[in-house]
C-alpha cells in the first residue's frame, strides 16, 4: 500500500516536472515562463520527495526537513527572478498596462552597452 | 513495478535537464538565462532523489539539501546583480 502511494506521489511530481519545462520552452516571456517553472520548484519537487518518503522510510526527517526549506525559499527565488527581469529592462510580450512603468527603477543593460560603444568610438 | 517508474523518471528528468540547457542558451535577456540556471536546479534535486531512492538508503538527501541551500543564494545573488548592478 505504501509502495503504491510513493509511485503516485512520484507520478503527481513528474506531471508537473515535464509539464513545468514544457512551459519554459513554450510561453513566450520571462514573466509566464515564471508561472510555469513556479510549478516545477514547488510541486514538482514536493511531489517527488514525498514519493522518496513513503519508498524510504528512513528518509522521512530530512524530506521534512528538505520541504520545509523549499516551501520558503522557493517563491523567494521566483520572485526575484521577476524582479530582476523587471528591473534588467526586459518587456511583456502583448502588455496593455504596467502598473509598475515609472515606479520602478529600471536599469536597462542592452542601453548602456550602446552608451559604452558611442563613447568607445572616436 | 517501482524500479521501472523511478528509472523511467530518472531518464525524464535527465531530458529536461538537457531542455533547460537549451533555454540558458537560447535565451535572449540575462533574465531567461537565470530562470534556465533555477528550473535546472530544481530537476537536480529531482535527480539526486530519485538516485538515493535507486541506492536505497537516505545519505544523498545531505547534498540535495545543500544543493537546494546553494542554489537559493546563487539564484538570489544573481538577481540582485542584475537589477541593481551590484551583489552585496
Amino acid at each position: 500500500m505504501t509502495e503504491w502511494l510513493g509511485v503516485f506521489f512520484i507520478l503527481f511530481g513528474m506531471f508537473f516536472f515535464v509539464f513545468g519545462v514544457l512551459g519554459l520552452i513554450r510561453f513566450p516571456d520571462v514573466y509566464m515562463r515564471i508561472h510555469a517553472s513556479g510549478k516545477v520548484s514547488i510541486l514538482g519537487i514536493v511531489g517527488v520527495l514525498i514519493g522518496a518518503a513513503f519508498l524510504l522510510p528512513d528518509a522521512t526527517p530530512k524530506v521534512i526537513m528538505l520541504i520545509i526549506f523549499l516551501v520558503i525559499t522557493q517563491p523567494a527565488a521566483s520572485h526575484a527572478v521577476a524582479s530582476a527581469a523587471y528591473r534588467s529592462g526586459v518587456e511583456m510580450h502583448n502588455a496593455i498596462r504596467d502598473d509598475l512603468k515609472g515606479n520602478v527603477p529600471v536599469h536597462d543593460w542592452r542601453v548602456d552597452e550602446l552608451i559604452d560603444e558611442i563613447k568607445e568610438s572616436p | 513495478m517501482t524500479e521501472i517508474v523511478i528509472q523511467g523518471s530518472l531518464l525524464i528528468l535527465v531530458g529536461l535537464l538537457v531542455v533547460c540547457a537549451w533555454r540558458v542558451i537560447v535565451g535572449p535577456s540575462p533574465a531567461d538565462r537565470l530562470q534556465g540556471v533555477d528550473t535546472s536546479t530544481s530537476v537536480l534535486l529531482g535527480i539526486i532523489v530519485l538516485l538515493s531512492l535507486i541506492q536505497g538508503n537516505s545519505n544523498l538527501l545531505d547534498v540535495a539539501l545543500a544543493l537546494a541551500a546553494f542554489g537559493f543564494v546563487g539564484t538570489v545573488a544573481i538577481a540582485r546583480y542584475l537589477s541593481e548592478g551590484r551583489m552585496f
